[in-house]
């Protein structure tokens, strides 16, 4: 079981909610992607370490039921769902989250059941990784890639496009300079990318294991 | 608020870096031990020597007398195991000082030619394992030896239940040195604090509260306010939990700790590094790099990699190498005016002057050069301590502006080693890199793996730090590591791009240490720590 | 839209199993099978487009945390399916059945009511009924197809090592060089050289240094 692929780490936790708390905070949730309130998000998009994340807050009456057969749940809280893909591991990315949004963290959880807050550091991680699920199968279409690398890749095409069409037919020096000019502007972009640093010793060791079994392509390598 | 640290309870090397105070020479010994009686023994023979962070007696305050040589310990996990510390004990520490530096080979990196295969035989010694350190600053190179003679006598007497390990390797290809030396390299009979790659070392210190340390040294070494950088309003000192054990840290708590409380209390982690420098390969690698760059200067490319002139002067409030000549002679003098000043007015000036300099050296920040085009944005001192360089110029994304740096800062109390006049690879030189920190895994290790060695929180993909990355070699034996120089923005001019960078610095050995307060030292040796 | 976010999509599905019958428990065949899949570029999912990053979970139960917090339990466990992908959801489920049905039947057909599905139309409703809506979802990354994103990221790395490989060339040399380059990396051509989904290491040929006609 791996929370982790290539760059990519996959946080799953669940969490109670009391379903007064509920509605005020998917109230909360949809107030946070109104342009007035963008700014609670800022500092999520700054750390910039997110690819996606997602979180869904389902009643008891929402959880699928698909025959007869299948019991109806009576459970009373709502339960809070919480999707990650983040570049790190969480032992190592979670002080920088929760020194750098606590309270976008707060905002979030406050309501759930026995949220300790996100300050000081241990009772937060300890409720984190105790409502935490592991991932049975991760799968990232790019996992030598971090979302930093994704975005800013997105801007070097669309700049080396530009700069294709431009210069299609420049004179050697012409193209000199507006190349340079190129690199001035894109040079935040121009890195390269390798395979990910050794997060977890203990996910490194189930991938050595794997290989000795003669399991490669359970990697995805070539057998 | 913090209550003042009992510096009687807490060792030296904590609150001091011995270095700026006088003392230019180290020697480090480490020993094994056998038998838990006789360690224990050991142990309780050295407390009356080890040195507390007590200060110093100077003209206006009391004190006590400043020793010839300060003298301190630490202990490895196997060594607290070996001296018989009770398993509850031992489980309550943290698993990266519990596994020691080479379980944790790939997370430092630690591959090639820095692989523990490689390292000085006294880290590979299967029968014996390293568990006490031993170390030993002295003002002058007797005052270490006298310090050596008396724990040798006390080591004499323990029996063979302890064994002073040899196998540290020295100048000439010897390799069973019985310990490590080091010392600051010297310039005409002063020492300086100069590496030998020419760098000024050891400017960028962390400043926290409760060591009762002039608070106008927070200036540009504690963590950013957001105010100006270049005023002291920037900066407010570091809480001390960050460094000590039993103190509130910067995540508003008593940070992770041994138990019984008093084990831990006062204590901390201690990373012990010894790397070594090719000095031929950086020299002629700036050479070379400084014909393909449009100043032509080695000084420049010098200055790219670090983030700072080799004067020590910061890129970031220097930009070219007069000016930044020029202010370096100028802190030297108020240096000395300093250190010469008699009577109180003068020495109120002199300090004054002094501080006001220095705030030019450290009271920098980031925010005015987010690209780059100063201080590369994969400099060396960029990497280790980004200050609000993380926030990446957004006002107020983070709770405060150094969200992402406050608890990722180290302390650094080591030394040069080795013959500074060899200027090759194989010469016997390098650093004895000692880190000091509450937590390895946070403040070591993640600045290490997430900083050094790779560089996606600065956008650069997996280029990692010029000097001290674990560059590696392409198929045709050469080195492939890679750093650009942006230039300033919209200027439309080019960066600059080195590649081909050889490892520059390699691992030649190293463990992870606890260091205890006299308290707990006072226990281990008595053996009672019992966290029932 | 909490589903959306820009051309993006977050599907998140509670999939509820088959309760276990006498020694057999459907929620743990249904691990093991997810623990012994084939992964990254041999993932099933690498074969469904546009798929940016997903995970699968079996959910044994709520957690219980603690007086004065009640103590409940759920009544099945469920396949916790979490997709982030481009495009439009129908679309999306159509070719993950034509793409991998063995697989999809294979991992869910201990679930409940998943008998039922037979073709592609009918897992598109199976699925939308175990759909949770999503209360936010956030885009930290973009929302261009996953085409895009893999030929953008093969550029950024081609260019970065052309940038590297041609600093301090003259501006002939340079331009005859970067005309070479465009040749091999073909930029505006999706289905041109580019990076594979799932791909954890780079093979020769995606360096364009191993294309070059003139001698280096």
């Amino acid at each position: 079981m791996s929370n982790i692929a290539g760059k990519s780490y996959a946080m799953n936790v669940i969490t109670p909610i009391k379903w007064y708390m509920a509605w005020l905070n998917r109230l909360i949730f949809w107030a946070a992607q109104l342009p007035l309130f963008k700014s609670k998000l800022t500092g999520l998009i700054t750390l910039s370490l997110i690819h996606y994340a997602r979180w869904a807050i389902v009643r008891p009456a929402a959880f699928p039921r698909l025959d007869p057969s299948q019991p109806r749940e009576t459970i009373k809280y709502h339960y809070m769902f919480f999707f990650s893909n983040f570049n790190g591991s969480w032992a190592q990315y979670v002080d920088s989250f929760h020194m750098a949004i606590p309270s976008g963290l707060n905002l979030f959880w406050e309501r759930n059941v026995k949220y300790p807050g996100s300050v000081p550091l241990q009772p937060f991680h300890s409720y984190i990784t105790y409502n935490q699920i592991w991932t049975n199968h991760y799968y990232n279409a790019y996992p030598l890639a971090a979302s930093n690398d994704v975005k800013a890749a997105k801007t070097l095409k669309a700049a080396l496009l530009d700069f294709i069409a431009k210069t299609q037919n420049a004179t050697p020096e012409d193209f000199k300079k507006q190349y340079e000019a190129l690199l001035n502007n894109t040079q935040s972009c121009i890195s390269l990318m390798e395979p990910t640093p050794i997060v977890s010793l203990s996910a490194q060791a189930v991938q050595d294991r794997l290989s000795a079994a003669g399991r490669k392509g359970q990697l995805g390598e070539a057998a | 608020m913090t209550a003042l640290l009992s510096l009687n309870d807490i060792q030296g090397n904590i609150v001091k870096g011995y270095g700026r105070f006088g003392f230019p020479f180290a020697r480090y010994i480490f020993y094994s031990v056998r038998d838990a009686a006789a360690g224990r023994n050991f142990v309780s023979s050295l407390i009356p020597l080890i040195t507390t962070s007590v200060p110093w007696k100077t003209k206006e305050s009391g004190g006590v007398v400043k020793p010839e040589a300060a003298i301190n310990i630490a202990f490895t996990y196997q060594g607290l195991k070996n001296l018989g510390l009770p398993r509850e004990s031992l489980q309550s520490f943290p698993d990266d000082f519990a596994m020691g530096m080479r379980g944790r080979r790939d997370i430092l990196g630690d591959d090639g030619k820095s692989a523990p295969e490689n390292w000085d035989p006294i880290w590979n010694k299967n029968t014996e394992q390293v568990a006490i350190f031993v170390g030993i600053n002295g003002q002058t190179k007797n005052a270490i030896e006298n310090a050596y003679a008396l724990i040798q006598k006390k080591l004499y007497e323990a029996g063979e239940g302890v064994l002073q390990l040899a196998g540290h390797t020295g100048d000439g290809g010897v390799n069973n040195l019985p310990y490590q030396d080091a010392s600051a390299v010297f310039e005409n009979g002063t020492p300086t604090a100069k590496e030998h790659f020419g760098y000024t070392d050891g400017i960028g210190e962390p400043f926290f509260k409760g060591t009762g340390e002039n608070p106008a040294y927070a200036m540009g070494s504690g963590k950013p306010t957001g105010h100006a950088p270049n005023t002291p309003f920037g900066w407010e000192a570091l809480e001390p939990g960050e460094f000590i054990l039993g103190h509130r840290d910067e995540a508003r708590e008593l940070p992770l700790a041994p138990s019984p409380h008093l084990l831990g209390h006062n204590g901390t982690f201690m990373v012990y590094r010894k790397l070594h420098q090719n000095v031929g390969s950086f020299k002629k690698y700036i050479q070379e790099e400084a014909k393909k760059h449009e100043d032509k200067d080695e000084e420049v490319i010098a200055a790219k990699f670090a983030g700072r002139w080799r004067s020590g002067a910061p890129l970031a409030s220097f930009p070219t190498k007069a000016a930044a000549d020029a202010f370096m002679t100028e802190v030297d003098d108020a240096k000395q005016k300093l250190r010469k000043a008699r009577g109180t007015v003068e020495e109120v000036m002199a300090e004054a002057r002094y501080i006001t300099l220095l705030s030019k050296l450290v009271g920098f920040d980031y925010t005015d050069d987010l690209e780059g085009g100063r201080c590369p944005v994969g400099a060396h001192i960029r990497r280790a301590n980004p200050r609000s360089a993380l926030e990446f110029g957004v006002k107020g994304a983070f709770n405060t502006p150094g969200a992402l740096s406050n608890r990722r800062r180290i302390l650094r109390r080591g030394l040069p080693y080795g013959n500074a006049a060899d200027k090759t690879d194989t010469g016997n030189h390098g650093i004895i890199f000692m880190v000091l920190a509450a937590s390895i895994s946070r403040q070591f290790e993640f600045v290490q793996q997430q900083w050094i060695n790779y560089g996606n929180d600065f956008k650069l993909a997996n280029e990692k730090d010029p000097i001290i990355g674990n560059h590696h070699v392409d198929k045709s034996g050469k080195g492939n590591g890679r750093m650009i120089f942006p230039a300033r923005p919209k200027t439309g001019r080019s960066p600059h791009f080195c590649r081909h960078m050889p490892r520059f610095v390699e691992t030649r050995g190293g463990e992870y240490f606890f260091i205890p307060s006299m308290t707990a030292l006072q226990m281990i040796a008595d053996g009672t720590v019992d966290p029932t | 839209m909490g589903n959306t976010a820009g051309k993006a999509y977050g599907l998140t599905l509670l999939c509820p199993i088959k309760a276990d019958v006498g020694g057999y428990s459907y929620g743990d065949i249904i691990r093991d099978r997810l623990e012994g899949l084939m992964l990254n570029h041999n993932s099933p999912m690498a074969k469904v487009p546009n798929t940016y990053l997903c995970r699968l979970y079996v959910l044994d139960d709520v957690f219980y945390e603690g007086y004065p917090a009640k103590e409940e339990h759920l009544k099945s466990r469920y396949l916790v399916f979490c997709t982030n992908f481009y495009g439009s959801l129908e679309t999306y489920l159509q070719e993950m059945w034509n793409k991998i049905e063995k697989d999809v039947r294979f991992l869910w057909e201990h679930c409940i009511a998943f008998d039922r599905v037979q073709n592609a139309k009918e897992f598109v409703a199976y699925i939308k009924k175990c759909q949770v809506k999503n209360t936010l979802f956030f885009n930290g990354s973009t929302d261009e197809p996953l085409a895009e994103q893999l030929k953008s990221l093969y550029l950024k790395q081609e260019f970065s090592r052309f940038v590297f490989n041609n600093h301090g060339k003259t501006a002939g040399e340079l331009q005859r060089a970067f005309r070479e380059f465009v040749a091999i990396t073909q930029p505006d051509n999706l289905a041109g050289p580019s990076w594979t989904p799932g791909m954890i290491e780079e093979s020769p040929h995606h360096n364009y240094e191993n294309h070059l006609q003139t001698a280096r």
